[in-house]
């Protein structure tokens, strides 16, 4: 039986976002999860915000269009393939699963990630990777402002330039940059990376078809942040 | 700065209201430290209090109902006033349930006596921000699960095991910036909770890394809505500052449920100068909020749910009087699990603990060490073993049993069969600036001082 703007045929399903103004993710998991499909093609996506959230089942789920804010929020299985561009905090808190990004992505991508790929084949606007907790997250253009804000651990690799206060009170995390940094935030030390942290970062590009050499920067944290001044236990007490 | 409530040893109270014995040494240690302070506990700041309004029960022109006998209906549902967005709203036995206290500044000891004391009594507890703790889960009927700012340990599946789901936007202790965990308890269990560092000093992030302002915030609320089915309710909290403004935006946001946390506010460990000078009392929170609520003809749609000093069942019903649809409590909370008592509720003596903090029984502000000398802000194994958690549980819960009669025989004398109708009609005011602040009328003159809301 197959629901309105839903057009199934065998483990593919292909599905017209217009006929579903509310509970296409429910939808979804239910398809994958009582149908068994695997594929879904959804057309008309028209940037509307929280589409593909929340889905469990290793689905692969094609946007043909630009989806909005939290694409891809807190997936954890899905494969998410967007043919234009994504809103604000695709992918955010991510546990498992890939999001694939033909265009450019608005802020706040990846945003507490913690595991699963991004990969954004165009640009990423500010705080792209802010407070990553995990996985790996590819942008083969540049990112904005504040990207790698309080990151805390994964890869973020920037194959082109960052802007301004990059990577500001990183905790930890592998964080990238091929291309320009405009500038440093709080904190922030850039030092080179090894030939071995090269052919690692390679090996991640690699493995989601990109096939370009760079030379990558890695930053990292000056661990100032890390403490308060005064370290003595007994300094907890003066008060 | 009052100095009698903040010993200051060595130093001797000096003539000068200005440089007090308390400030003096403040400096001192500062020089020393090259830092401010960081401590636990909450404000030290002489404020207004609930104290300062009394009830009026029934005389002439009304009846009391038999305190004793006669029942007074005390359920309570948070997003109880949305069914198209929330299908299961959050139940509660009476008005009250514990506020977000994070795994990380409690012990996990601390956490089950919580959950298991709570539930026995029918109502909630929170998981504050440092990830759902699989213990407290199974010691919590009702589970709040929050959002801050860092979001720590962020997951869809414990997303979904919750039973309503807390976004914070500040808390009272310390408005405008993220959590704070010292080092001593950033444990190898904690830092792999919150993917940090292990024994870093943990600041946390004070905006969400996803969303700016209201209106992305509502994009972000159905974000969660479709990830738990519409299923729980989403509260926001708030700390209390800008109330009646930021209440009208909380509320355009979409959410279920909005927590005013007053300065009264406790911490694990804040900044003193920020525990001491930042928001608003939680007495002038309440009516603020209810007029925002009502201007945009919100009020007893959306939940609104007070916190930050509340101490016992009568602070509970003055909240409620005043227009709160439910409290919040923390410290007491953690008090009846035996914080600040001489003996650990599990039978251990911690003179020497306190003593070795340089505190004592009753005066300890420590949490932010790690120390707890009663087994409840710590993370220490031999320490955390001084709470028993069953023990614990049944003092929590005999705790809330004293507040809920404290609560259903204040409301049964005022007359009411309801605790929430309990109304600010049945408050007076001690002094002029409960009465100004709340636009209760003063005692015997019943004149509002001020601009007003209420009577008068």
């Amino acid at each position: 039986m197959n629901a309105a703007g839903v057009d199934l045929q065998g483990t593919t399903a292909s599905i017209d976002a217009d006929a579903w103004p509310k509970g296409l993710n429910r939808e979804l998991r239910r398809l994958a999860e009582e149908e068994g499909v695997t594929e879904f093609v959804i057309e008309n996506p028209r940037s509307r915000h929280n589409l593909a959230v929340g889905q469990t089942a290793d689905v692969t789920i094609r946007f043909r269009g630009s989806v909005g804010n939290y694409c891809g929020g807190l997936n954890s299985g899905a494969t998410i393939h967007v043919e234009r561009n994504v809103g604000w905090a695709a992918g955010e808190a991510m546990a498992r699963g890939k999001i694939v990004v033909e265009g450019n992505a608005n802020m706040a991508t990846g945003a507490s990630m913690r595991g699963g790929t991004i990969h954004i084949k165009g640009s990423a606007a500010a705080r792209c990777g802010v407070s990553l907790k995990g996985g790996t997250l590819i942008v083969e253009g540049d990112v904005g402002y504040l990207s790698a804000f309080m990151t805390h651990a994964g890869d973020l690799i920037v194959c082109g330039s960052t802007g301004a206060a990059f990577a500001d009170s990183l905790w930890q995390g592998n964080v990238w940059v091929a291309g320009e940094i405009r500038s440093l935030g709080t904190d922030a030390v850039v030092i080179e990376a090894s030939d071995d942290d090269q052919e690692r970062v390679h090996g991640l590009l690699r493995e989601n078809g990109v096939d370009g050499t760079f030379t990558f920067r890695k930053v990292v944290s000056g661990q100032k942040l890390w403490y308060f001044n005064n370290r003595n236990p007994d300094a907890w007490l003066k008060i | 700065m009052d100095e009698t409530s903040h010993p200051t040893p060595g130093y001797d109270t000096g003539r000068s209201h200005i440089w007090t014995a308390e400030t003096i040494r403040a400096i001192h240690s500062k020089a020393e430290l090259g830092r401010y302070q960081i401590r636990g506990f909450s404000t030290f700041q002489k404020l207004p209090t609930l104290d300062d309004l009394v009830f009026l029960p029934a005389v002439m022109t009304r009846l009391p109902l038999e305190g004793y006998r006669e029942h007074c209906e005390t359920k309570t549902w948070i997003g109880g006033g949305r069914p198209d967005l929330v299908s299961e709203p959050l139940e509660l036995a009476f008005p009250v349930y514990l506020t977000s206290m994070s795994f990380g500044a409690l012990g996990t000891n601390a956490k089950r006596a919580l959950g298991m004391g709570f539930s026995r009594a029918g109502l909630a507890t929170c998981t504050g921000e440092g990830g759902m703790l699989p213990e407290e889960r199974e010691a919590s009927d009702r589970l709040i699960y929050q959002m801050t700012p860092s979001r720590y340990g962020l997951d869809l599946e414990h997303l979904r095991m919750a039973d309503a789901i807390e976004i914070v936007l500040g808390q009272g202790a310390k408005p405008g910036t993220g959590g704070m965990l010292l080092g001593m308890k950033v444990s190898e269990k904690v830092a792999q909770m919150r993917t940090l560092p292990v024994g870093v000093d943990q600041r946390s992030a004070a905006r969400h890394p996803d969303f700016l302002g209201g209106d992305d915030l509502a994009v972000k609320i159905e974000e969660l809505r479709e990830a738990t089915d519409y299923r729980v309710p989403i509260i926001l909290k708030l700390a209390a500052c800008r109330v009646e403004q930021d209440v009208k935006i909380a509320a355009k946001t979409g959410c279920d449920a909005i927590v005013v946390d007053g300065t009264e506010g406790s911490t694990a460990a804040s900044p003193e100068f920020q525990l001491d000078h930042t928001g608003v009392p939680t007495l002038t929170a309440i009516p603020a909020a209810r007029r925002a609520l009502e201007d945009i003809g919100m009020y007893g749609k959306i939940t609104l749910i007070a916190s930050g000093g509340i101490r016992s069942g009568v602070d509970a019903a003055k909240a409620l009087a005043l227009g709160a649809d439910c409290v919040a409590i923390g410290t007491a909370a953690l008090m009846a699990a035996g914080c600040n008592s001489p003996v650990s509720v599990g039978g251990v003596d911690a003179t020497e603990g306190y003593a070795a903090l340089g505190t004592s029984a009753g005066a300890c502000h420590h949490c932010h060490t790690g120390r707890c000398p009663v087994g409840v802000t710590t993370q220490d194994p031999e320490l955390e073993a001084r709470l028993d958690p069953e023990l614990g549980a049944e003092r929590v819960h005999n705790f809330l049993t004293s507040m809920y009669y404290e609560m259903t025989i204040l409301a049964k004398s005022c007359g009411k069969g309801n605790i929430h109708n309990l109304e600010p009609e049945d408050l007076r005011a001690l002094s002029l600036e409960a009465s100004a602040f709340t636009g209760v009328p003063l005692a015997g003159v019943d004149w509002v001082v001020g601009p007003g809301t209420f009577g008068g």
